[in-house]
């Protein structure tokens, strides 16, 4: 199911104030411009794949098409795992199989791929993209 | 053979002299008159939010100006810059190809820790993001600056001045840019490292070039002590950025 909706100006405007004054002395390792963060689209489905690599990690995710019948497959940026162990991650939080919903900003190209905003694991988790991206801690681990 | 007979007392005093002068004379030698603070670990670097101390936060950038001739080509590259992030299409660069970012840059990738390794004679710093690594010599003088074959970390050595160690770099590659400034092979960059407080490093950095540069650049970094952060690799054997024929960035998509 893929839902889109526009994220709100002003809070956009803040995040893109605090990533200028970042920017103003630190470089990173691409240019985020790519991906259209004005705009959000969250896809539930399911992980084929989750890369924990350099310089960034991936969720590969396979999304059937609403209306039955079907599925896109969807490729998602996050930080590296440097930046997301700094926000909670673990290099086995995602497996093949698991069902997962996802936010993401969207390439500006209009291909099946984005950014991760947030994403709600299977044990009901959700975390960011590194501090400052998505939730700003993660969520307390469930009882076991 | 007859043996030369010193009375005791002066030969305690000959004994005393001679060990209080050796001692004395190499303890000036080998210790500084203030002992280095241990800048070793590793640090991340000092944000804003809460809790942060306005006194310890980094110093932006002095005004960028370059001399009149370089001015159209430093202009033109940075409204390149800016017209294709715009467009989402942001220009190729030899940090999306994974290429280290060098000196100074490397001092601050976004949020990436920085490892400081001190020992008497030399420190090592580790910068996480791509595994940078530069070593700062203090028991030897700077090359002349054509001797230094240009690289992407240079060779760099420093010296205590009380508690600050005062860095001295040459040897940058021209293609190794911060913020896109324009530089030459003449090119110093010299860093003051100090702790602002027990927990906090300041890196002062301030980049000189006679040829491109009307007046020096000047920024501060800051970074905060993580005590039990453990220093992660940094291979890029995923990079899914690539230049298109236009010379911007794509995704690669669909798994490797």
């Amino acid at each position: 199911m893929i839902v889109n909706q526009r994220v709100r100006k002003y809070f956009m405007a803040v995040l893109a104030a605090g990533m200028l004054a970042a920017a103003a002395i630190a470089v990173a390792h691409h240019s985020f411009a790519m991906f259209d963060t004005t705009a959000s689209v969250t896809l539930t489905g399911t992980v084929t794949e989750f890369q924990w690599t350099n310089p960034h990690a991936y969720i590969e995710l396979d999304v059937p098409n609403s209306g039955g019948g079907g599925k896109q497959h969807w490729s998602i940026e996050l930080g590296s795992p440097s930046i997301l162990q700094q926000s909670g991650w673990k290099y086995k939080d995602l497996k093949f199989g698991d069902k997962v919903t996802a936010t993401i900003n969207p390439l500006r190209t209009h291909e099946p791929g984005g950014l991760l905003v947030q994403v709600t694991l299977p044990d009901g988790r959700v975390l960011g993209n590194g501090p400052g991206r998505g939730p700003a801690a993660p969520a307390p681990t469930p009882a076991k | 053979m007859k043996r030369l007979s010193i009375p005791l007392p002066q030969a305690v005093l000959v004994l005393a002299l001679v060990l209080f002068y050796s001692l004395g004379v190499s303890a000036v030698a080998q210790t500084p008159s203030v002992k280095p603070p241990d800048l070793s670990g590793a640090w991340g670097p000092y944000g804003g939010g809460r809790g942060a101390d306005p006194k310890l936060a980094a110093v932006p950038a002095s005004p960028i100006v370059v001399k009149p001739e370089y001015v159209k080509a430093y202009d033109a590259i940075r409204a390149a810059d800016a017209e294709a992030n715009r467009r989402g299409e942001p220009l190729a660069s030899a940090s999306s190809a994974c290429i280290p970012s060098g000196m100074p840059s490397m001092m601050a990738v976004a949020i990436y820790p920085i490892e400081v390794i001190q020992t008497p004679n030399q420190v090592t710093i580790v910068a996480e993001a791509f595994m940078q690594v530069r070593r700062i010599f203090l028991d030897r003088p700077q090359l002349p600056i054509d001797e230094v074959p240009p690289g992407y970390f240079g060779r760099s050595v420093g010296h205590w001045e009380g508690d600050t160690l005062v860095v001295d770099t040459i040897g940058i590659k021209t293609s190794v840019q911060y913020q896109r400034v324009p530089h030459s092979d003449q090119m110093r960059i010299t860093e003051r490292f100090r702790l602002a407080a027990p927990d906090v490093l300041h890196d002062q950095i301030t980049i000189q070039d006679p040829v491109t540069l009307e007046k020096p650049i000047t920024y501060t970094l800051s970074y905060r002590r993580l005590p039990k952060y453990e220093m992660v690799e940094f291979v890029c054997d995923n990079n899914r950025e690539f230049a298109n024929d236009k010379g911007a960035v794509q995704l690669k998509l669909g798994g490797r």
